[in-house]
């Protein structure tokens, strides 16, 4: 488990991994607890990520907006 | 007759069309087969007469147009060839091979008069260019490979190809904005030509566009709707259905048509019908995530709870068994360190008067076996004491006379004794003479006695002969 937040995709994976565990009965009552707490945290980010997002599109245009000089100049008035 | 005003030949606009349908008939009086683009077939249902529009294009631009007739009764023959040919009725955007004439109407112009229709051809040409895509872009190895692309989990920031005002693209935003699960999706749209000669490099140059903004987005949606059914050739274009097939995001299409996909639809990683349908796909997507995540969570929870429950009636039924067999265990130790203790005494007693009892008999036998010894011991010693005194005394008395007979002996031999029987002892300077050798004349020689001694002066000298001197010597013994 590493320190950093994991990302949604990881988040995901990680979270069917535990409950695959606990319907396995691989999970012993001394790590439920630990393993509860992080599925919260992981069912908190699947959650957040399905219900925001954080693009700029500002940002987009000004990636675009780098790169235009290098299309052709009747392509650019499209 | 035309009338003359003013030395000008002037002629009514009936005496030119009907010139021009006299000149016709004249020059195209028999059919003949014509291959031609149908771009549109305008089907009036009221009369069931067609009006086609025929073009013929070369490299994307229209270079012949003409209008056609095809009638009821023809259309209606021709129609059921094609459902029976080619699976499908006849529609706009075909090329096809067909048999006409030409004919010139006063009122409505000139037109190919469409007699017959070959629906083999049609299929043909239809296919042509699509199969032409397909194969070039499987040859390249490239036709399935936007489909072996990584679909994200969530495909939540999707790059638009589309018109604005299309109905398509509206529709798209209706269902992915107002979804009643309130996912979040990020769009930005590409504006572009759907269809038409300009869609492919504008739809090209739009994908270009997003590729260098790839990683701001997780898909790319091509979206058209409301244009029916014309114009979808382009897209079969090969170059377009290569860029798409290359893209390195996930393309999806939602392009809103009923006829057999096109390429770039095939290539796409996922064609939906209509842009509707893509943005439910989307949805879907999302809930294929959603779900997973809501179980997740229910059946943690759930189990937890369960598995606390079980893990406490579990230690509840082990404390009180374990008090059960704790207090059996502490009470046969006990029994049992009681049986021990009695053994241990009982056997004690009996171990220590054993012991007793073969001690005193051992006493008893030590006792009496050291006065025997002792009482033998006793007589040896008195007879070696009456044997010892008896010999000692012996021994002395034969002792005795041995040195009686040794001192008579050495009286016998003392010088006094010797000179008393009448010999005596010769000097010369105190040293005693035994040899006529160690004399010489003149000497004063001392002859001792036994009652004292003389001085005299040797004279004269006889010496024996040696062996005479021997002989006197051992007779003198």
């Amino acid at each position: 488990m590493s320190n950093k937040e994991p990302t949604y995709t990881e988040a995901f994976e990680e979270l069917q991994q535990i409950v695959a565990e606990i319907e396995e009965g691989q999970i012993s009552v001394d790590e439920l607890s630990e393993k509860v707490k992080r599925a919260a945290v992981l069912i908190n980010i699947c959650k957040a990520k399905l219900t925001s997002t954080e693009q700029d599109v500002n940002r987009i245009l000004k990636d675009l907006d780098q790169t235009a000089g290098e299309l052709p100049a009747d392509e650019r008035s499209l | 007759m035309p009338e003359m005003v003013d030395g000008k030949r002037i002629f009514t606009l009936s005496e030119v069309t009907g010139s021009i349908q006299k000149a016709l008939a004249a020059r195209y009086s028999s059919s003949f087969w014509v291959k031609a683009e149908m771009n549109k077939l305008n089907h009036y249902p009221h009369s069931g007469h067609c009006y086609p529009d025929l073009v013929e294009k070369s490299e994307g631009r229209v270079v012949a147009q003409l209008k056609a007739t095809l009638w009821r009764d023809d259309y209606l023959r021709i129609n059921r060839e094609f459902v029976k040919v080619l699976h499908a009725p006849l529609k706009d955007g075909i090329t096809m091979l067909f048999c006409a004439r030409i004919s010139f109407d006063p009122v409505h112009g000139l037109a190919l008069r469409i007699i017959d229709i070959d629906p083999v051809f049609s299929l043909g040409e239809l296919e042509r260019e699509k199969q032409e895509s397909v194969t070039r872009l499987q040859e390249e190895g490239i036709f399935g490979r936007n489909k072996t692309v990584a679909f994200p989990l969530l495909p939540q920031r999707i790059a638009v190809i589309s018109v604005e005002t299309s109905k398509g693209y509206a529709d798209f935003q209706k269902v992915i904005q107002q979804n009643p699960w309130g996912y979040k999706f990020f769009h930005v749209l590409f504006p572009s030509l759907l269809q038409g000669d300009r869609a492919v490099e504008s739809i090209r140059y739009q994908l270009a566009r997003i590729r260098k903004v790839a990683a701001h987005f997780d898909v790319v949606a091509i979206i058209r709707g409301g244009g029916g059914e014309v114009g979808l050739s382009c897209f079969n274009n090969y170059t377009l259905a290569r860029d798409i097939a290359l893209f390195p995001l996930p393309v999806i299409t939602g392009i809103g048509h009923a006829t057999n996909e096109t390429v770039v639809e095939l290539v796409a990683w996922r064609n939906a019908i209509t842009p509707t349908e893509l943005a439910d796909f989307l949805l879907q997507r999302f809930h294929a995530f959603a779900q997973p995540v809501q179980r997740a969570e229910e059946v943690i929870a759930a189990t937890a709870i369960k598995m606390l429950g079980e893990t406490r009636e579990t230690l509840r039924h082990t404390v009180r068994y374990f008090r059960s067999v704790t207090r059996h265990a502490l009470l046969d130790n006990h029994h049992a360190v009681n049986r021990c203790s009695d053994d241990l005494v009982r056997q004690s007693g009996l171990l220590l008067s054993r012991a007793r009892q073969s001690h005193t008999a051992s006493y008893v036998r030590l006792s009496s076996a050291s006065a025997m010894r002792c009482t033998a011991a006793r007589t040896d010693l008195r007879s070696l004491d009456v044997m010892m005194r008896k010999d000692i005394t012996a021994f002395l008395r034969s002792e005795k006379s041995v040195i009686d007979g040794v001192a008579r002996t050495i009286n016998h031999l003392h010088p006094v004794n010797v000179l008393r029987r009448g010999y005596a002892l010769a000097r010369i300077n105190g040293k005693i003479v035994t040899s006529t050798a160690d004399i010489t004349v003149g000497a004063t020689l001392r002859t001792e006695f036994a009652d004292g001694a003389v001085e005299s002066t040797v004279t004269a000298i006889e010496t024996k002969p040696k062996d005479e001197a021997a002989r006197e010597g051992r007779e003198g013994e």
